[in-house]
Formats: C-alpha cells, sequence, structure tokens
C-alpha cells in the first residue's frame, strides 16, 4: 500500500522552530526550517541529523518550503542551507523573499554583534542561501520536478504567509504554516479550496484555546495609549517595520478623529520607506480595505500621524511614536526609549515578541534596572505594557479550515506537552477523520489508497447509457461493462470490439455443449416438435424458432435430438450456447432434464 | 455587493462607537465565541468554569480557564494571556440545561431538561484533557421537566435534586443512596435548589413559593406563599444571598413580568423592598429569567433573560411600596456586536454569572454562543480614574 510518512523535527509554540519532514511518492520535502528562540544551544535548531549524518541534505531533500518570514520558521535556514549542506531549490512566496534576510540579518547582529556568540552563520551564508530561493505566487501551480508540484494559498497571519498544497500523482499534503482564519485590519482570512488531502498538517499553537476578539485587543491598546496622554505622558511602541505597525496606525487614526484628540502621533521615518515599499511591492497580499485605501492615498499619509524627528523626543507634553525596531535593541527605538525611560507618566506598549537579550525581551520580563553600553544603568519607571497581536487560528479557526479542505486525515503538530485529547476526539468525530498529534522525532505514517483516473470511450457511456433504461441517477453507482486498456501512463475503457481493433486481435467465441437423456417414445422428429411446444409454454416471451434444419433455437441455444442406438426410446438431446448466454442454457439444461410433460402434441 | 459593503461599514462604525464607550464604562472586557450556545456558566475553581451546549443531540461540556490577565494583579501590563483556555472537554449525548459542580471534588453533575435523571462527571486532572461520564442518578420520580441541582462540601460527596417540590432528594453520588427526601403536599415545578447553609436548604417555585427545610431533620418543610399579589399568571425566578458580610440572609424573587421582591429569608411573606424593573422586553422564554445576588456588593443583584442585556440594579435604593427603577448598569455587548442578521430571533441572554471574589466582574452568556468577561465601573466613580 502506498503511504505518507510525516515526521517533525521540531514544532510547537510560538517561539518553537518548525521543522517538518514530509515523504510522499518517493519524494522528501521539508516545510519550515525554524529556530527555537528561547535556547542559546544546540537545541535552537532543529536536529538535522535525524535527516542524514556526515552527508548533505541536497542527497536526501527534493524541495524545501518556507511558510513565512518569522524566525521560528525560517531562522535556521542559513545554518541548514549553508553549514549544514543543501543546494536545491527552497520555496517562499515573494514577500517572504524580501523580507526573510532582513530579519534574519537583524537577529543575526543580536546574536554575534550584541550578545558576542560564534559558531553562527555569517551575512554572506544568508546571501548564499536566499539565492537558492525559488519565489512562489499565489494559486500558481510550480513543478519542482516531473513528479513534485507545490501550490501557495493565502494564510492571513503576517505579509506573505502562505499555505501550501504538495501533490505527487494523486497523493496530496496539505501544510498550513502559521495561518489565521479571521481578517483583520490589514490582512485577509486563510482560504483554500477543497483540495481534499490525504493529510492535512496544522500549526495547533492556539489549538486548545478560544481566542479574546480582536476587537477588546484594540480596545486594550487604545485605553492604555489614552490613559497615559491624558496623564501628560508619552507613549513609545516599538514596532518592525511591517506588520502590526500599519494596523495599530490605522486604529489610532480612527480613535483620534472620534475622541477629537490633539495630543500629536508620529512614526520614525525609516518606517515609512521601508513600509510604502513593502506595501506597494505587496499590496496584493493585504485585505481589500488596504487595497482600496491605498488606491486613493499613500499609505502613511494619514491626518493625525506625522514624520518624526530626533529632535520632537523632548519636546514637552503627550505624545504617541511608532519607532523601529521592534524590540528595542538598537537604533531609534531604543534611542527615544532612553531618554523616555526614567519618567513613571511615559508608558512604553510592546506589541510584539522579543528576542532573548534584547532590551524588549529584558523589560518584558519585569527587569527596572538595565545595564547599558559603557557601565551606565537605566532605571526604568515607565510603564512597560505587553499587548499580543499576533494572529494565529484557535480550536475553531482549525476546524474551520478542516471544514474548507476536506482532509482524509489531520495531524496537529506540536512540540510541547501539551495535551490535545479532546481536541482529537472533536475532530474524529466531527469529520470521521483520524488526528495524529507526532513529538517531535517521531514519525506519523498514513497510507493512501490514491484513486485511479481512467478515461472512457463516448461510444462505451451512450451504449451503456442506452442500455440503463429510464435516465441513470447520478448519485448512485452503476456498473459498466467493457475492457480496461492500460497502455503506457493511462488507463481507459472502451467496448470490447474497439478494444479488440485497436490490440489487433480476432473475437474467439466459447460456446458450451451439454448431453441431456430423455425417455420419449416418439420418433425424433415430433420429439423435437414436442420440445419445441414445450419451450413456447414455459418460455414466455423469449424468441423460439423450429428451424428446418430440425434444430430449434432459444435466442442463441441450439438444440438437436438424436435415438439413442440401444433404445430407440431413449432420446440423446445436444444442446450448445454461448458464453453471453450461459444463464439461460443451464437454465434449459436442467429443465430439459426433468423430461417432458405428457399431453403435448 | 455595494450594499453588502455599506452595511458593513455602518456595522463597524457602530462597533467603534460602542468600544470606545466601553473605555469608560469597563475596566475589563473580552469578547468570545463557542461553537454553540451555553445556558450554564459554573465555577470549577476560582479561575476556571464548566459551560455546555444544549442543543437537541451531541453536545460539548468545556471547562475553560478564564484569561491569566484578568488575575495578573501586580505587573498587569505584562500579562499579555487575554484568551480562554480549555483546559478540560467531554462530549454528551443530549442537552445540558443544568450543572453543578459539587465543591471540593472534580466532580460536575448535569440534567438534560427532559426528565429527572441525573449524569455525573469526572471533570479531569492535569494527567488528561478529557471530561468522562462517571455514572448517572436516578431521579425520585419518573418527570418530564428537568431537574433543579445544588451542591456542598461533603465527605463523601452529595447532590440535592428535584424537578418538582414533591421530588427533592438528597442523594451520596458515589453509592447512589438516598440520604434525605423532601416531604410536601404540593406538586410544582421547582425553579431553583439552593443551600443556605450546611444543612438548610431553599427550594423554590416557577409558581413563586417557597420551601426551607433542613436535610438533618425529617420535620414539615416551611412554606411561604408567592408574593402578593398571586394569581398573577407569571414565573418566579428566585436567589438568596449567603454571603457572610451581607445583613441576615436576604431572599430575592423575580417575576417574568420584571416585579423584583426582596425579603428576609426569616420572613419570606414579607416585602423588604420592591420595584418593578426597567425591562425592554418580555422574556423569550420565562424560564430563561434569571437573578442574582452580587457575591460582593452589598444589595446589588444582576437580572438577565429579557433580550439581550444584563443588568445590575441596588436594591439598597428600592422601597417597600413597588417603583418603577433604573438599571444602574447595563451589559449590551451581546446585542451590539452580535451578527445575527434580521429575520432569526433577537440575541438572548441563556446565562450569567458574578465572579466569586472580584466585585464587578461577570461573566454572560448568549443564545449567538457569545461569553462575555465583563469588569464594569460604577457609574459614578467613572471620572475619578
Amino acid at each position: 500500500m502506498p503511504e505518507i510518512k510525516v515526521t517533525p523535527l521540531g514544532a510547537g509554540q510560538d517561539v518553537g522552530r518548525s521543522c517538518i519532514l514530509v515523504s510522499i511518492g518517493g519524494k522528501n520535502i521539508m516545510l519550515d526550517c525554524g529556530m527555537h528562540m528561547g535556547y542559546n544551544d544546540d537545541r535552537r535548531f532543529p536536529d538535522f541529523s535525524y535527516i542524514i549524518q556526515n552527508a548533505r541534505l541536497t542527497d536526501f531533500l527534493d524541495c524545501v518550503i518556507i511558510s513565512h518570514f518569522h524566525l521560528d520558521h525560517c531562522g535556521a535556514l542559513p545554518y541548514m542551507s549553508e553549514m549544514v549542506g543543501y543546494d536545491g531549490p527552497i520555496y517562499m512566496t515573494h514577500p517572504t523573499k524580501a523580507i526573510c534576510p532582513i530579519l534574519l540579518e537583524d537577529f543575526r547582529k543580536i546574536t554575534v554583534d550584541k550578545k558576542g556568540e560564534t559558531n553562527f552563520f555569517t551575512s554572506q551564508m544568508i546571501k548564499d542561501c536566499m539565492k537558492k530561493v525559488i519565489p512562489l505566487n499565489l494559486h500558481q501551480t510550480v513543478q519542482v520536478d516531473d513528479e513534485l508540484e507545490i501550490k501557495a494559498y493565502y494564510a492571513g497571519h503576517v505579509l506573505g504567509a502562505a499555505m501550501v498544497h504538495i501533490k505527487v500523482g494523486s497523493e496530496s499534503v496539505v501544510y498550513t504554516g502559521d495561518y489565521n482564519m479571521t481578517p483583520d485590519r490589514h490582512l485577509g482570512a486563510a482560504w483554500i479550496d477543497k483540495c481534499r488531502p490525504d493529510i492535512l498538517i496544522s500549526e495547533s499553537t492556539y489549538a486548545t484555546t478560544i481566542r479574546d476578539s480582536k476587537r477588546c485587543r484594540e480596545r486594550d491598546f487604545l485605553k492604555k495609549v489614552h490613559e497615559s496622554i491624558e496623564r501628560g505622558g508619552k507613549v513609545l511602541i516599538p514596532v518592525f517595520a511591517l506588520g502590526r505597525a500599519q494596523e495599530l496606525c490605522i486604529l489610532l487614526e480612527t480613535f483620534w478623529e472620534r475622541m477629537n484628540l490633539k495630543a500629536p502621533i508620529y512614526f520614525s521615518t525609516g518606517l515609512t520607506e521601508k513600509a510604502n515599499h513593502y506595501y506597494k511591492l505587496f499590496i496584493t497580499w493585504t485585505n481589500q480595505k488596504i487595497r482600496k485605501t491605498f488606491v486613493q492615498r499613500n499609505m502613511f499619509e494619514f491626518k493625525h500621524i506625522k514624520a518624526f524627528d530626533r529632535s520632537y523626543a523632548d519636546n514637552p507634553g503627550p505624545m504617541v511614536v511608532f519607532a523601529t525596531p521592534g524590540m528595542l535593541h538598537a537604533g531609534q527605538s531604543l534611542q527615544i526609549f532612553k531618554k523616555w525611560a526614567g519618567n513613571e507618566k511615559n508608558m512604553v506598549i510592546m506589541p510584539g515578541y522579543c528576542v532573548q537579550g534584547t532590551i524588549g525581551h529584558k523589560i518584558l520580563n519585569g527587569q527596572r534596572k538595565l545595564e547599558m553600553e559603557g557601565r551606565a544603568t537605566l532605571d526604568v519607571k515607565l510603564q512597560v505594557e505587553y499587548m499580543s497581536f499576533s494572529a494565529h487560528a484557535d480550536a475553531k479557526g482549525i476546524m474551520q479550515l478542516i471544514r474548507m479542505a476536506e482532509p482524509r486525515n489531520m495531524l496537529l503538530v506540536h512540540g510541547e506537552a501539551v495535551k490535545m485529547e479532546f481536541l482529537k476526539g472533536k475532530i474524529e468525530q466531527e469529520f470521521s477523520i483520524d488526528c495524529y498529534m507526532p513529538a517531535n522525532g517521531e514519525t506519523t505514517t498514513v497510507t493512501t489508497n490514491p484513486s485511479v483516473p481512467v478515461d472512457m470511450s463516448l461510444s462505451l457511456l451512450k451504449r451503456e447509457m442506452a442500455l440503463g433504461g429510464p435516465l441513470p441517477d447520478p448519485k448512485k453507482p452503476r456498473t459498466m461493462h467493457g475492457t480496461l486498456i492500460m497502455k503506457e501512463n493511462s488507463l481507459k475503457l472502451v467496448s470490447s470490439e474497439q478494444a479488440l481493433k485497436e490490440l489487433g486481435l480476432n473475437e474467439h467465441q466459447l460456446r458450451f455443449t451439454c448431453r441431456v437423456q430423455l425417455q420419449d417414445p416418439h420418433s425424433d422428429a415430433d420429439t423435437l416438435h414436442r420440445i419445441y411446444t414445450h419451450l413456447k409454454n414455459v418460455l414466455k416471451g423469449y424468441t423460439i424458432q423450429h428451424l428446418p434444419d430440425s434444430t430449434v433455437m432459444v435466442e442463441s441455444i441450439v438444440i438437436k435430438v438424436s435415438s439413442s442406438a440401444e433404445d430407440s426410446n431413449t432420446k440423446v438431446l445436444l444442446l450448445s450456447w454461448s458464453y453471453q448466454d450461459e444463464d439461460l442454457g443451464s437454465y434449459l439444461s436442467s429443465l430439459l432434464k426433468k423430461g417432458l410433460p405428457p399431453g403435448l402434441c | 455587493m455595494m450594499m453588502g459593503g455599506m452595511q458593513e461599514e455602518e456595522f463597524d462604525d457602530l462597533l467603534d462607537d460602542w468600544f470606545i464607550e466601553s473605555l469608560k464604562t469597563y475596566k475589563d472586557l473580552h469578547v468570545f465565541q463557542l461553537d454553540n450556545p451555553s445556558q450554564v456558566i459554573e465555577w470549577t475553581s476560582e479561575k476556571t468554569v464548566c459551560v455546555a451546549g444544549y442543543s437537541a443531540s451531541k453536545n460539548e461540556i468545556l471547562e475553560l480557564r478564564l484569561p491569566l490577565k484578568l488575575f495578573a494583579d501586580e505587573n498587569k501590563g505584562l500579562c499579555a494571556e487575554r484568551d480562554f483556555k480549555v483546559v478540560h472537554g467531554g462530549f454528551t449525548e443530549g442537552p445540558v440545561r443544568c450543572l453543578r459542580h459539587v465543591p471540593g471534588t472534580r466532580c460536575v453533575v448535569t440534567n438534560d431538561g427532559q426528565n429527572a435523571d441525573l449524569q455525573v462527571w469526572d471533570l479531569g486532572g492535569d494527567d488528561s484533557d478529557v471530561i468522562r461520564r462517571t455514572g448517572s442518578i436516578k431521579g425520585r420520580r419518573v418527570s418530564e421537566t428537568g431537574s433543579r441541582i445544588a451542591a456542598r462540601p461533603s465527605t463523601p460527596p452529595q447532590v440535592l435534586h428535584g424537578a418538582r417540590s414533591s421530588d427533592v432528594q438528597l442523594t451520596q453520588l458515589i453509592s447512589g443512596q438516598t440520604l434525605y427526601e423532601l416531604e410536601t403536599t404540593s406538586d410544582e415545578p421547582l425553579s431553583s435548589l439552593q443551600f443556605v447553609s450546611d444543612s438548610v436548604f431553599v427550594a423554590s417555585c416557577f409558581n413563586g413559593s417557597v420551601y426551607i427545610a433542613d436535610t438533618r431533620t425529617a420535620a414539615a418543610p416551611q412554606l411561604s406563599p408567592p408574593p402578593p399579589p398571586s394569581g398573577e399568571s407569571v414565573l418566579w425566578r428566585m436567589d438568596t444571598s449567603v454571603a457572610p458580610q451581607q445583613s441576615g440572609c436576604k431572599v430575592v424573587r423575580l417575576s417574568s413580568s420584571g416585579r423584583a421582591v426582596v425579603s428576609d429569608l426569616r420572613n419570606l411573606g414579607g416585602i423588604a423592598c420592591q420595584a418593578q424593573l426597567d425591562i425592554q422586553t418580555r422574556p423569550y422564554k420565562a424560564e430563561d429569567v434569571s437573578v442574582s445576588w452580587a457575591p460582593r456588593l452589598d444589595g446589588y443583584v444582576s437580572v438577565s433573560g429579557f433580550g439581550g442585556a444584563v443588568q445590575i440594579y441596588n436594591t439598597c435604593a428600592w422601597t417597600p411600596e413597588l417603583q418603577d427603577v433604573e438599571p444602574l448598569f447595563q451589559h449590551r455587548g451581546h446585542v451590539v456586536l452580535s451578527e445575527q442578521t434580521d429575520g432569526s430571533v433577537p440575541v438572548f441572554i441563556t446565562s450569567h454569572v458574578w465572579h466569586p471574589e472580584r466585585p464587578r466582574t461577570l461573566l454572560s452568556a448568549a443564545s449567538d454562543g457569545s461569553v462575555h468577561v465583563w469588569d464594569w465601573v460604577e457609574p459614578d466613580t467613572r471620572d475619578v480614574s
């Protein structure tokens, strides 16, 4: 039986290291190549030695697919390709391809330059790795080789995030990456065809949660900003150029307008240029509303939000500033933070995850005294707020996606020891499919029943239709008769005559014959006539003929009579019929064995 | 398509307005959407509640952990966790109309509203996330109306249950042994059962009459008639306040026409104070009407079942004469946020509970499957923040 194997090398929570191996139809595919940001040692990267030891991964893998630019999904890519060794194709969407190297370089800087780690990938390795990337468009079927094809679908979550449908022959797998089933202010909801894959591999980060509404998250954000502004404080919002920044700007703009607020809102200039650049490039990846807005005006032409100048940070009175980078590890956001940290009226709102070793990570852990460069310490007196806007599918979202794709099997990837027996039961009950949850390094094997497509000749179809009497019920299966021809890689069903013709074969006849002894004291001719009359009486509706050559024919069945050599009262009947009339033939022979009824003339 | 777009934007604007207003009126606000509506919200610990569906066939029982942010008093800003966590879940064959947690155990008892029998469930521990059925308890008599259930800490665990005033009994959970039976001459359908002390309980009927009995004695229960004037064709719901800091034990009875009557438990025939509440609509189903005393705010009651709002009233301002009163606060979130299109039954509240410790935090569930957790702000303190 054909089978598909799935082995997670590491996958799971928000900060996990997603990396999943799939073997399908003789092809090996790596799905995502993420790093675990909570570790500094070997556990940071997936264990590639599981795949192959002391050799290059190129020999084993047919392709690598990256779902989106978050480091827990692509952070180990340069390590895998340049340090372990992989020269095959790496697929990712255009936005991911554009943003991924920037994030990898940022992360490399923090790890190597700030934390002084060695044995890490270099800038050159990131560049070399990115040269192996082949960009994907949404809904475009890409042929990796003659048998393996992949197709990307919109996943929401972040700009460029994709789910991917992987197909070899009639077997297929869908990998979701991180996805979001509800649209937000700047991205749409995930969507996929009813592609009925053999396995749907889904992230299950929020599988056991019921998410608070987006509106309530936004409400909290506005409440915090408003409180700080009201007491005359300054609010710093460190952001990454892409993603939540746009969303939060749209939100604040609306709020300021409605509340008629006067405090200035700024965004740092680097942010606008970068963001505008990417949003112009990838406008098709955002939602309808943003697209409409973008046609009318520049993404960052807000009424209340103005460009920031570094001198503004010292201005008196309340203000709100969006600044990069998002983890407070360098640049403008860090400069402003240092200026404002000492005043408890001020506030910093961290709208996302921060990597270990950054100021952002430290203050989110409640650290109030920070050691800065040059042995100075910084007292953090301002209010620190952590808000998660991450857009993942929760239990309901997972169920929605299953309903959409209609997989034959479900596989939830999770690294941590989360118990999800209830969810598994729910999926199995509602959809009558199996649900697997393999641990890291554990292989799930699913047997597939590939359907075999067969072409059918029109003439045969028409003939069978005609035989069927009234119009066939399209929902009911029907038996058809024909000849199956397997030629090269295709299968077709044709009529027997056509099959003979195509294959240059002669038709052979198969006939059955049988002798039946009968006591009948009459002449042979009379006996034959008596048989004729008897059959006429018994077999109504059949064509029965008494032919001049002393035979009786019932359809294709021939009956002849001769007398026994020893006893002329013993007649020997010779019956012969073709294979097609086998049923009638055997019936006749058993009928005649019972003898002829008296009173026949 | 144009029309659809317009409507969507108008709906968005409406939501924006409500949420902006909510900045002043709520301290915390969390909005969740369950797959199916729940008629029960029952505390199983300080931080967890049980909910369960009531559709005709299969349903889920879920034990949900409340958002951690709600409980993070120190460094609240550093806690970003604002989701419900499904800590345990299970499947039922029928609807769940009544669900009671047995204090001190990991056990809940349910009733399907179709007969007097009870189902017993083990909520599961740290080793499993599955809620499993462990047994059942036969009702004292065959009944077509569902049972009410009351529980209190006891070893071995026991539950008081019954569908009508004539079939109330106390049953030991594990052995199924009947420990006590309420003897009455009437046969009225019960609206609630509640313990007011370790052994004294109150059984209230939909007609407004109330029995007070003690499970330690076989003595006849004390019966109080419905609040005068009786004979009105209304149904009554009741709640007793047992919080220790409150003066005596007060009983509030609420009719399906919106009349609320507060009495002292020791003198149920008398009226301490009463009011005609500002209910905008008649209840969709009279049985959905619900009233609860606030456990941490003396004299405050919450009311739901009349349409899509949960209302808070302060009974301290009421008088013995019937007067019209306005609610102190209304949670209209379920109606505002409901995306139900016209033509269907408007959203109504199916259940609500107060948080046992946090004075102004409530949970409410509605017919569209929404569950809200809200910490409201006392109107006259709003601008002081």
